[in-house]
């Protein structure tokens, strides 16, 4: 056909795109109120109450914006950004055991730890210090998917902007450090699965046994 | 008299003194302070809503920045869409990816030239503190060393959300500021960086007597000669015929001596022990040595074969005389004088026809500087052989004929090996420094060059585990500059630093040719590095006469990391998070090439299983789509179609990191293979999730682009026989991938030299017929149906079953020997050159980037066309920066 045609498609391809944004809010029966808005009906200005978070499929189409951060992406579990260090919640007892395998992976060498030493000067299996740079993690994960512990997990959090970081972006042993409990609410599938429910076993069930030494110990 | 009130009763009603004061504090205006405060509001309500970031990224954490400009995070809900080109529009720098030296006098200039009020904010690991990339010798640690840092965003990279919470970070800051003491109102406060010099490395004028102080100490080298040193061995020799197999013993004992001399740090024992251990065989024969595995020689998985290559071997030294080619390694060993005349010979010869140079790289040896060359034939696909052309191993003396004339391809790779091993190509038209500038001290990637923040041979570090004792430091305070620097002691000449002296683009020059259409001077413009079209930090030298370009040089080097020189430390497991910040649009596919290249060595070790294999293409495939939307949006953008199309393709190839965040965690920086398989098996859902995507969306989504785009006049008009490459230079030029097959040339690694189990599919591969802009496009938009295609054949016959061969572990053993990979990533051949010796780190580690060698052709298509369409060129061509510099 004659010229122009070409710009002519092009327009009707931008013009349908534009239109689909609307029709798919009125087919959810939004009308005119967006995601990301308020309650009213025509409604720009006020905050949600809640933060939502907006699933994007293969399903997708019309308004793609994310507007964050009242609204959020899902966050999938295996999201990687920096690393924590896992205690138990039942005892407190930290998982790990000092082996270094995450230091001996860490690409960029951010890891830092040393052994704690009973009051008798014996390595005991635990981190006395414990330190990343985040300056210097790459958020890469290896330390997690070598840990035989369980021990160091990638968190999700991935709001941490900040004003200064000479004083704040090395974190130690107790920045680092977050509950089981939370571990499993970040993580619920990671958490049941196999290999970590049988790891978890194990060590109550090592816990167990000393603990019952212990016990035959006191009683004399 | 008394004196009449003249107040109304209103006037004198009496407040609640508690109110009264509460009115006071907040609503009354009763002082200077107060009344500044209210101008404040406005004024930092005003200036909080429209920031304007300076369009300007530096490496990975860019493309995150790009995508918080585009269609899912939307910027603009923030007021700071407007993306300014010019810094002189700009208030906010967002430093966004790796700092290097050679970008950072760029960085304080553009800087400088903001207006006031500025802000940076720092993204990324690499902005704040040098992050993975900080031991590279070209990596500045932190851009805090330089620039007033805001506001930084940790994190590797930042996702779009992190770096919009950074904005709003930032904003809360600018509200809390006053004009009473904003800084940029005081004359007396100087907020001007003054512009660091590159000089045998980037000094801070700000602190240049106690560099030279420190420098003429010679404390650095002091430190370092203290150090535990790389391993250098020897470089392979020709097989002894097989009757002096007692003779192996020995030199294995002395390979595993080596072995536990590199663990230890010491010098291996030179070549001569080998021998003289070689000579008094039988002494030792039952040396029970743990004995080094040598991996099966082969250039690359799909070569010529040894008889052939026997045969070509004989033929060679029948032709040229005995001895200008001996087998090693299943390579040839050429003498440097000869390397011409083989050369023409191997190319233009009907039975070989080796036109092709795949790639070239160099080693250094304890007895030598081995270059080699990887030729591949056009017409005969999957023919592989390699030279190798062994040169003097002292620094600066090696030299060696260049072959430039014979494969074009060969210019940028010939001054990479100058840059990093100072390797001299005589007759080289133009021998400069590459990626490095002129001027600088040391040639890095020899083993004897030991970087500012040098810690040890190989990682792991003690420091970091047992002998650290948990002391925590960073890099900076192990070195007596306190910085990233290191000076030779003999380096004297201070006063001739100067920032106005273009190290990087002095000696690239373009000369052009006369055109007498127009009356008028030829001039040069440089553009870039900071370029909003450039897509990185990359430059090109133009000279132009009126709008007709005449010459063009680009420059590079503005990223480069390091990445070889840190690969060559790491162990091999190490690498695989680096390899996704190559091409940090393809880091799937980046993470296939490295791993087959060991896989290569490790041989039948490691097996990979069905699933893993089939997840390895849907992924390589996925990333395929992925980078071609971004390619097709981009290019549009450059050639005027501005976001638009860019949006669009965005949309799907946010889907697409959505399914690679959930298999691996990650949007960008996947990390999801390992040798012999993948890091976690597929969530659950995702093989659904995936299947709905390929088989209900995609098709549609690229028909759309089809007709949103193909027919479009004014695209047909800026396309059509723009920057055309004969199928003839494309193949000389060796550029590989979408830019060679527009072209016309039949030749995609999939098909040319199968790799996993793309013989398995059926697909076509997409050929283009006058390579020009256009065929570029439509040659990307037709392979991402061609992905498709694989795509949902691959997600058909899935099949369950393990991931990885074995248990996973993170001691990889790699048995000695060399090997070279090549996958078809979207950019082109991929390659990774490792030379292994057994250890847990590999000898040498190469890049064959496709995109920079792509670059190669650009003067070429470039020369003859206007200004403009240099823009459009560079954009068909597809470059990724952090590939380009590695």
């Amino acid at each position: 056909m004659a010229l122009g045609k070409g710009i002519l498609i092009g327009h009707l391809v931008t013009i349908r795109r534009f239109l689909l944004t609307f029709t798919h809010d009125f087919k959810a029966g939004n009308f005119l109120k967006r995601r990301g808005g308020g309650d009213l009906p025509v409604d720009f200005y006020t905050r949600p109450k809640n933060q939502t978070t907006v699933y994007q499929d293969d399903k997708t189409e019309g308004i793609f914006t994310v507007e964050y951060p009242d609204e959020r992406l899902p966050v999938y579990e295996r999201l990687r950004v920096l690393p924590v260090l896992i205690y138990d919640n039942e005892d407190g007892n930290v998982r790990c055991t000092c082996c270094n395998i995450c230091a001996k992976v860490c690409p960029p060498q951010c890891i830092w730890m040393s052994q704690a030493h009973s009051p008798e000067g014996k390595p005991v299996t635990l981190p006395e210090e414990y330190y990343i740079d985040m300056d210097v993690c790459m958020n890469c994960g290896m330390c997690s998917e070598y840990c035989p512990f369980d021990a160091i997990k990638m968190d999700h959090n991935f709001e941490l902007s900040n004003y200064e970081r000479h004083q704040t972006h090395i974190y130690s042993l107790q920045d680092l450090l977050v509950s089981s409990e939370f571990y499993a609410k970040t993580h619920p599938d990671a958490y049941a699965s196999v290999e970590e429910v049988t790891e978890r076993g194990k060590v109550s069930k090592k816990k167990d046994q000393r603990l019952q030494k212990a016990l035959q110990l006191s009683r004399g | 008299m008394s004196v009449q009130s003249t107040a109304r009763p209103e006037w004198t009603v009496v407040i609640d003194p508690v109110l009264q004061k509460e009115l006071e504090q907040h609503i009354f205006v009763t002082s200077w302070p107060k009344l500044l405060e209210m101008v404040d509001t406005i004024y930092n309500w005003g200036r909080r809503s429209s920031l304007w970031p300076l369009g300007f990224g530096l490496a990975c954490c860019a493309i995150e920045m790009i995508c918080s400009a585009c269609s899912r995070f939307d910027i603009s809900r923030f007021g700071a869409e407007v993306f300014r080109g010019s810094p002189r529009q700009a208030d906010v720098m967002i430093v966004s990816g790796t700092v290097t030296k050679t970008m950072m006098p760029m960085i304080a200039r553009l800087y400088d030239q903001m207006p006031e009020p500025k802000y940076v904010i720092s993204m990324g690991a690499c902005a704040n503190g040098g992050g993975p990339f900080k031991e590279g010798y070209n990596v500045v640690s932190g851009v805090d060393k330089y620039l007033p840092v805001d506001v930084y965003i940790p994190g590797c990279p930042p996702s779009p959300q992190a770096l919009l919470n950074g904005l709003i970070a930032l904003q809360k800051k600018i509200d809390g500021e006053s004009l009473a003491d904003a800084v940029w109102y005081k004359p007396e406060v100087e907020r001007d960086i003054p512009v660091p010099v590159l000089g045998p490395d980037l000094i801070d004028v700000r602190f240049l007597e106690i560099t030279a102080e420190k420098t003429a100490q010679g404390l650095l080298d002091k430190s370092q000669a203290a150090m535990p040193k790389p391993l250098i061995i020897p470089a392979p020799q020709p097989e002894k015929p097989a009757v002096e197999e007692s003779s192996a013993a020995p030199a294995v004992v002395s390979a595993a001596d080596r072995l536990r001399a590199k663990m230890s740090g010491a010098i291996a024992p030179a070549a001569a022990a080998l021998v003289s251990e070689e000579a008094k065989p039988a002494a030792k024969p039952a040396a029970p040595a743990k004995k080094i595995k040598k991996a099966e020689a082969r250039p690359t998985l799909v070569w010529l074969g040894h008889e052939k290559l026997k045969t070509l071997s004989d033929r060679l030294n029948e032709k040229f005389g005995a001895g200008s080619s001996t087998i090693i390694d299943a390579g040839l060993l050429v003498p440097s004088e000869k390397l011409r005349e083989v050369s023409k010979f191997l190319k233009t010869d009907s039975s070989t026809r080796y036109d092709y140079l795949a790639s070239l790289q160099s080693v250094h040896y304890q007895d030598c500087i081995e270059v080699n060359y990887h030729l591949d034939s056009t017409s005969n696909p999957g023919t592989v052989i390699m030279l190798r052309v062994r040169l003097a191993e002292a620094e600066g003396q090696a030299s060696v004929p260049s072959v430039t004339d014979i494969w074009p391809g060969a210019d940028f790779q010939e001054r990479e090996v100058f840059d990093m091993m100072g390797v001299k190509f005589t007759n080289h038209p133009n021998l400069t420094r590459i990626l490095m500038w002129e001027g600088y001290g040391y040639y890095p990637l020899r083993k004897d060059f030991l970087e500012p923040y040098y810690e040890g041979p190989t990682k792991v570090f003690d420091s970091r585990v047992e002998k650290g004792h948990g002391n925590h430091f960073r890099a900076e305070e192990l070195n007596p500059y306190g910085t990233n620097m290191k000076i030779p002691q003999n380096f004297t000449d201070w006063d001739s630093l100067s920032a106005l002296d273009d190290v990087k683009g002095k000696n690239l020059m373009p000369g052009g040719v006369q055109i007498s259409e127009l009356d008028t001077d030829q001039f040069v413009v440089s553009m870039g590095p900071q370029h909003p079209s450039t897509h990185g930090v990359f430059r090109m030298n133009l000279r132009v006469d009126g709008e007709t370009v005449v010459g063009l040089k680009p420059v590079m080097g503005y990223m480069h990391r390091n990445h070889e020189k840190i690969g060559e430390r790491n162990t091999y497991l190490m690498n695989f998070p680096f390899t996704d910040r190559l091409d940090y649009l393809t880091s799937m596919g980046n993470n296939f090439g490295y791993a087959l290249a060991v896989e290569q060595l490790m041989g039948d070790d490691t097996k990979v299983p069905e699933r893993a294999e089939y997840i390895r293409v849907i992924m390589a495939e996925l990333t395929r789509v992925a980078s071609h939307m971004w390619a097709i949006g981009f290019f549009l953008n450059d050639i005027g179609a501005f976001f638009t199309p860019a949006l669009y393709a965005i949309e799907e190839r946010e889907l697409i990191l959505d399914l690679f965040e959930w298999a691996s965690g990650s949007r960008m920086m996947c990390n999801y293979f390992r040798f012999g398989g993948v890091a976690f098996d597929l969530p659950k859902g995702w093989k659904e999730r995936c299947h709905r995507f390929v088989y209900d969306r995609l098709d549609g989504k690229i028909d759309e682009l089809d007709r949103f785009l193909s027919a479009n006049e004014i695209m047909l008009d800026r396309c059509k026989g723009v920057g055309a490459l004969t199928a003839e230079q494309a193949i000389a030029f060796s550029t590989a991938g979408p830019v060679l097959r527009a072209s016309g040339v039949n030749y995609d690694i999939r098909r040319a030299a199968p790799y996993s189990i793309y013989d398995r599919f059926d697909f076509n591969v997409v050929v283009g017929k006058s390579g020009d802009l256009y065929d570029r496009y439509y040659v990307r938009l037709m392979e991402m149906r061609e992905s498709v295609k694989i795509l949902k054949q691959a997600i058909r016959d899935l099949p369950e079953g393990p991931i990885l061969p074995g248990k996973k572990t993170y001691q990889i053993k790699v048995p000695a020997g060399e090997a070279y990979s090549r996958v078809e990533n979207p950019k082109g051949e991929l390659g990774f050159y490792v030379v292994s010796d057994g250890s847990p780190t590999a000898y040498r580690y190469h890049i064959r980037s496709p995109s920079f060698i792509n670059l190669t052709a650009l003067e070429t298509m470039c020369v003859g066309a206007t200004v403009a369409d240099v823009v459009g060129i560079l954009g068909s061509l597809d470059i990724v920066l952090g590939e380009v510099d590695r």
